[in-house]
């Protein structure tokens, strides 16, 4: 069952939603929508679901190659769960889950004992069989991420739509639940969509990420592909855990202090503003100036708790901050003391022209 | 051992619960204890038989039916007011929920001068429904119909700020899982809206049984015809029978109470298991 969405575009009031946003989602891939909040990516989770509609004829939504645009919510069986959960208080557990078998029309109803073991199997699929008399006010909060999971996928749905499912939870608790939601997605294979706001999860838990701005996907692709290829400075920010290096752009080349580095997408003319983005990682430190390309950096601070050591250092020529990582091995060899001067050597340096 | 408190970091328990006992005992529970004892003069058999003579029971009869009728009918359209003041945005708005208290503010009496007016046979309202041959004024009808306006404000002000407050998401669920805009409101909305119904149909009915104002300008208040009880009470203070008037109240009283109870009970029932969230 695939999904596809084409040129939509909302408004709420004055203030775009989205803009012209297109995207396809294949048969049993789970997709997650990235991007800081009133970037869009709900609405957009909404539009699919039938719970908003674009605003201009353009504005398509297709459930594989079917248009479904101007299909009611409670027509296009999409099965959606809600950040708050929206369980139904009144109900218990299993009948929550039994709501959107109970609600079909006579004809396509299925019998009771076929609810019963419905249910029953897909609490057993989240963990929560013994918890079926138990009433939504009586669970954590996982338990009903889980109830509403269930819910969801009792419609056995086309597409199964998921509004920050872990953004109410503690981190203990997003994390084991991420583990779990990759896991049954495996099992089960619905087509999937979550917005996210946590880069961390949509890189460890989607097949593809879409990243949004503003309304605009800005880039989408496998984690791989937008950890290790940004597209934009945004992107390169968004996904965090990265040094931004000012510097000036000149016939091919950036300069950043001392040093040149090739920059092949840079055009030649007058020298412009750029900014380098490095890695953490991606940044090698050394006591001895060795070669040329190398900036003169003091250590204001570093910590050596994990798998890995931290170093933040401050440039020597104009104070600005950046962070280094390296392993508990490199670490042990290099020594640093506080307010030592050392020199680091930039490496995989990507560089977008100022205001990009 | 009985323990009246758990400890607790909110302060003045006692004191709060000491003035809020008090308050109670001189304003409601006093005054009623003065009815039973006033009652008590009456021999076991006097009482009974002044509770069921032919004029008590049709008394009883219509203040306690068309109380609960004019409650019902005013569940349904109370609910229908309460829906639209709580769902939609439109001009005139603030108005309507103004004239929703109408019936809390008005002098009963000057509500049943009017009703009587409009449906009377050249009425506004009464010159319309004579000729199908409906009698409003001076009949059982005209109880019922005087009830229903006191009635009113009842069940919209209890229902009103729980719709208010209902999460449209759960709405969405109920759309998303394939529930049509009947079925959301039967399974989503009506049984959370149901505690508040309940107890806007006990106030009404409650206000109803003892509404006098209104009632006696709108009814021909013809003995064991169109007579409320709260009239035959008066009726029997007027003659000096106070013992025979106060047991009249006093089982006015505890029907009242018992259905108050009652209703509690189910209340409690139904909200067992949400609240605490």
């Amino acid at each position: 069952m695939s999904v596809e969405v084409r040129n939509i575009t909302k408004k709420f009031g004055a203030y775009p939603a989205l803009y012209d946003v297109s995207l396809k989602v294949g048969t049993g891939e789970l997709v997650a929508l990235l991007g800081p909040s009133g970037s869009g990516k709900t609405t957009l989770l909404r539009v699919i679901a039938g719970l908003e509609f674009p605003d201009t004829a353009e504005g398509r939504v297709l459930f594989h190659g079917e248009d479904v645009t101007d299909m009611p919510a409670h027509k296009r069986r999409a099965g959606f769960a809600f950040q708050h959960y929206a369980l139904f208080r009144h109900l218990d557990v299993f009948e929550n889950v039994a709501f959107g078998l109970r609600v079909r029309s006579r004809r396509t109803r299925p019998r009771e004992a076929e609810i019963r073991e419905h249910v029953e199997r897909l609490l057993k699929l989240v963990q929560l069989e013994s918890f079926a008399k138990r009433f939504p006010s009586q669970l954590s909060g996982g338990q009903r991420q889980r109830v509403s999971l269930a819910r969801a996928l009792a419609i056995e749905p086309q597409v199964l739509l998921l509004d920050e499912p872990f953004g109410a939870l503690d981190a203990k608790v997003r994390k084991e639940l991420r583990q779990w939601l990759r896991k049954l997605h495996e099992e089960i294979h619905v087509t999937t969509l979550f917005v996210t706001h946590d880069q961390e999860e949509a890189l460890e838990v989607a097949d593809r990420v879409a990243i949004l701005r503003e309304g605009r996907i800005e880039q989408i692709g496998t984690p791989d592909e937008i950890y290790d290829h940004p597209a934009t400075p945004f992107v390169y920010d968004f996904l965090g855990n990265v040094n931004l290096f000012a510097g000036r752009a000149r016939e091919g080349a950036v300069i950043i202090g001392e040093i040149k580095i090739p920059a092949p997408g840079m055009t030649g003319g007058p020298e412009t503003p750029a900014a380098a983005f490095v890695r953490p990682h991606d940044i090698h430190v050394t006591r001895e100036r060795s070669g040329t390309a190398t900036l003169a950096a003091r250590v204001r601070h570093s910590h050596a708790a994990g798998a890995l050591a931290h170093l933040e250092l401050e440039r020597l020529d104009n104070g600005e901050p950046f962070t280094v990582q390296l392993s508990k091995e490199q670490f042990r060899q290099l020594r640093p003391r506080l307010g030592e001067r050392v020199y680091v050597e930039l490496r995989n340096v990507r560089v977008f022209p100022e205001g990009s | 051992m009985l323990r009246l408190r758990q400890r607790g970091v909110l302060p003045g328990f006692r004191l709060t619960l000491g003035c809020a006992l008090l308050y109670l005992s001189l304003i409601v529970l006093i005054p009623l204890a003065a009815a039973f004892v006033k009652a008590s003069e009456l021999s076991p058999w006097q009482f009974w038989h002044d509770l069921t003579t032919p004029r008590a029971l049709a008394a009883f009869r219509l203040s306690f039916g068309a109380a609960f009728l004019a409650a019902l009918a005013n569940l349904f359209f109370g609910l229908l007011v309460a829906w639209v003041l709580a769902r939609y945005q439109f001009w005139g708005k603030r108005v309507m929920d103004a004239l929703v208290d109408l019936p809390f503010a008005l002098p009963t009496l000057v509500a049943g001068i009017t009703l009587a007016t409009l449906f009377a046979q050249n009425g506004w309202i009464g010159r319309w429904l004579a000729p199908l041959g409906i009698k409003v004024v001076y009949t059982q009808l005209g109880v019922f119909v005087a009830l229903l306006f006191i009635g009113l404000p009842f069940v919209v002000r209890t229902v009103q700020p729980v719709l208010e407050d209902l999460d449209l998401e759960l709405e969405e669920a109920a759309a998303s899982l394939g529930a049509n805009r009947r079925q959301t409101f039967r399974r989503v909305i009506l049984p959370s809206v149901r505690p508040a119904l309940l107890t806007g149909f006990a106030l009404a009915f409650a206000r109803g049984v003892g509404e006098y104002g209104s009632v006696i300008f709108i009814s021909s208040n013809l003995p064991g015809k169109t007579e409320i009880v709260p009239l035959l009470i008066v009726t029997k203070l007027e003659q000096f029978d106070y013992a025979g008037a106060t047991a009249i109240a006093v089982v006015m009283l505890l029907a009242s109470f018992a259905l108050l109870l009652l209703i509690n009970l189910f209340q409690w029932r139904s909200s067992r298991y949400h609240a605490r969230i």
